[in-house]
């Protein structure tokens, strides 16, 4: 075994047993920023976003120039356009740098009723799948999507044998969520919300038939990469957004159908979870123990959910997003020193919330990275 | 009477017994001026239940819907001279960033208090706002954005604002989600609203101690 392969074992075996709230030597480091990459290398964000090998590469560019010796591993592997797999989860058109936007802007989603009332009995009808089939045209040309997904599956291994090389592990692959963020981003949030106040039942119905397809989802990535865990993602059904009789019935039933789902075929749910969720922790004891990593961008109180989800699933975070844009080093530096303090360093993998900005500034890239040197040592 | 059950049906957020309240108040003669303003104490009471935690932001855009759908009924029979408006506001999510989610949800609430509200929409240049601030004569302005980027837009504005010689006549604060003290402090601006209604309790306090002043 090669001197990188032996560093990429022992960090990989670093991250599993943090997820399995076991004791590690360090605790863990992980990259998370799409889009602070390509800004930090000097390249256009429109290049990025339409060449899906520069995806790879100038992330793994990136982590190495900020330092190869402290990251263990990247959120989700760096695999594919980013464009095509937004509008995948979003069910919206995608704003993107180089077309609607100028060439190193940041894409963006394009917040509109793109899916109609009428869609939720097309859905029942004829199912998700030959729905979705239909609906995809409304917010992305089918050719890229197609071609797109062909890229991914070709080359989702040669993406991991370059991460490997780096020595850095990829911690998830293939993203997927509950019904309700699907219908959120194709009906926009307004008029989603409205509907579940207003037609409450009929959109009930509509999950329950989507569901299976998004275990389904989940299960596929996992077994086209070999990586035992998913990108499960939470934004709009956020704790702090939706009233809890709503959220009761809604949002956590299937957050609980879909990562049991996934840890009976041995795969972690990677959660994805933006926004505010501290009113609820105490209901994520139902979630699978230690097959969960609840991956919070700075909203969630990391403290409250050591205090009641400590002996039952990790944390990856959460150094926020405004802190490292408009922050100094010394603030990240000590934002990193408390978080591991307070939340580590058993069962904590220190990263970026959500993700690291395009403008963050890379001073408080590196001073996250001399700040997890520094701390997050346990022996 | 009524008009308490009528802001109460509006603070449960009983949108089907808020329209038949209304319509049948309209049709049996009541002032449509005292039926708006049993619906703005019912969207007082949303907010007061959303600042004790009891209402969440989907409470928050299901009460503007009612209340719009009310503005809807209400409009033809409401004289513009009988509306008294608590003040001007402008408010818009800054250049480069195009969010109108919590943007759209203060609106509505903005106007649901009463206040003239001034709707730049998103990716509002800097320019834009200062021109906005000279024809509405607005003594508060309320920017929103989601992504860091915005924070950039935000000084810009702040500094064009500056420049133009109105920064002393209006009060400026900045939200969405990223938002906080420390950027509030980076940009310039006078305060921040961590949610739709700090950010409408913000304004009314400006705007009333202007008034006063």
């Amino acid at each position: 075994m090669s001197d990188m392969q032996a560093l990429y074992e022992t960090r990989r075996v670093r991250i599993e047993k943090t997820i399995a709230l076991e004791p590690v030597d360090r605790v863990p480091t992980a990259y998370m920023g799409m889009a602070f990459a390509p800004r930090y290398m000097g390249m256009s964000i429109a290049d990025f976003c339409e060449v899906p090998e520069n995806r790879t590469e100038v992330t793994l560019a990136a982590m190495d120039k900020l330092g190869a010796d402290v990251w263990d591993g990247i959120n989700a592997l760096p695999c594919g356009r980013i464009v095509p797999s937004l509008t995948d989860l979003w069910l919206s058109h995608i704003a993107a740098p180089g077309r609607e936007l100028p060439e190193d802007s940041l894409w963006q989603v394009q917040e509109a009723e793109v899916m109609k009332p009428e869609d939720y009995d097309v859905i029942l009808d004829k199912g998700w799948r030959a729905f979705l089939q239909g609906y995809y045209p409304r917010v992305i040309d089918m050719d890229e999507l197609k071609e797109s997904r062909a890229w991914v599956r070709n080359n989702v291994k040669h993406v991991q044998r370059r991460c490997r090389e780096h020595g850095y592990v990829p911690i998830s692959f293939g993203g997927t969520s509950i019904p309700f963020e699907y219908l959120c981003g194709g009906r926009s949030m307004a008029r989603f919300y409205i509907d579940l106040y207003r037609n409450k039942d009929k959109v009930k119905e509509v999950m329950d038939v989507m569901m299976p397809h998004m275990i389904r989802d989940g299960i596929h990535a996992a077994e086209v990469s070999g990586i035992p865990a998913v990108w499960v993602g939470g934004w709009r059904s956020a704790s702090s957004l939706i009233a809890p009789k709503i959220w009761d019935e809604m949002v956590f039933p299937y957050f609980i159908e879909l990562t049991h789902a996934l840890a009976d075929q041995g795969i972690v749910s990677v959660l994805h979870f933006d926004q505010d969720w501290t009113r609820d922790l105490e209901r994520f004891k139902e979630l699978p123990a230690k097959m969960c990593l609840l991956n919070a961008d700075g909203m969630t109180d990391l403290r409250k959910v050591k205090e009641i989800l400590g002996n039952h699933m990790a944390i990856m975070g959460d150094v926020p997003s405004s802190l490292l844009s408009s922050g100094t080093p010394e603030n990240v530096s000590n934002y990193v020193r408390d978080l591991i303090r307070d939340v580590g360093p058993t069962g904590l993998i220190l990263c970026p919330g959500c993700d690291a900005p395009i403008n963050a500034k890379p001073e408080n890239m590196e001073a996250m990275v001399a700040a997890s040197r520094e701390f997050g040592r346990t022996e | 009477m009524i008009l308490g059950q009528l802001a109460k049906a509006l603070a449960d957020l009983e949108e089907d017994q808020v329209l038949e309240i209304v319509r049948t108040e309209l049709e049996g003669g009541t002032e449509p001026l005292g039926i708006l303003q049993a619906c703005q104490q019912g969207m007082i009471e949303v907010g007061e239940r959303f600042e004790r935690k009891e209402y969440f932001v989907s409470d928050l855009m299901m009460s503007g819907e009612i209340f719009k759908q009310v503005g809807l009924v209400l409009e033809p029979h409401l004289k513009s001279s009988t509306r008294i408006s608590g003040g001007a506001v402008v408010i818009g999510t800054v250049q480069g960033d195009i969010h109108d989610i919590g943007k759209d949800i203060v609106v509505n609430m903005l106007k649901s208090a009463d206040l003239n509200v001034s709707d730049l929409g998103v990716d509002v240049p800097p320019d834009q706002f200062v021109d906005a601030l000279k024809e509405t004569n607005a003594s508060v302005l309320c920017m929103s954005g989601l992504l860091t980027l915005a924070f950039d837009s935000m000084k810009e504005t702040i500094s064009q604002i500056e420049d133009a010689g109105l920064r002393d006549k209006v009060r400026i604060m900045v939200g969405g989600g990223p938002v906080n003290g420390l950027v509030c402090e980076v940009v310039g601006a006078d305060d921040w609203g961590a949610d739709a209604q700090a950010a409408v309790r913000l304004a009314k306090t400006w705007l009333e101690a202007g008034a006063s002043a």
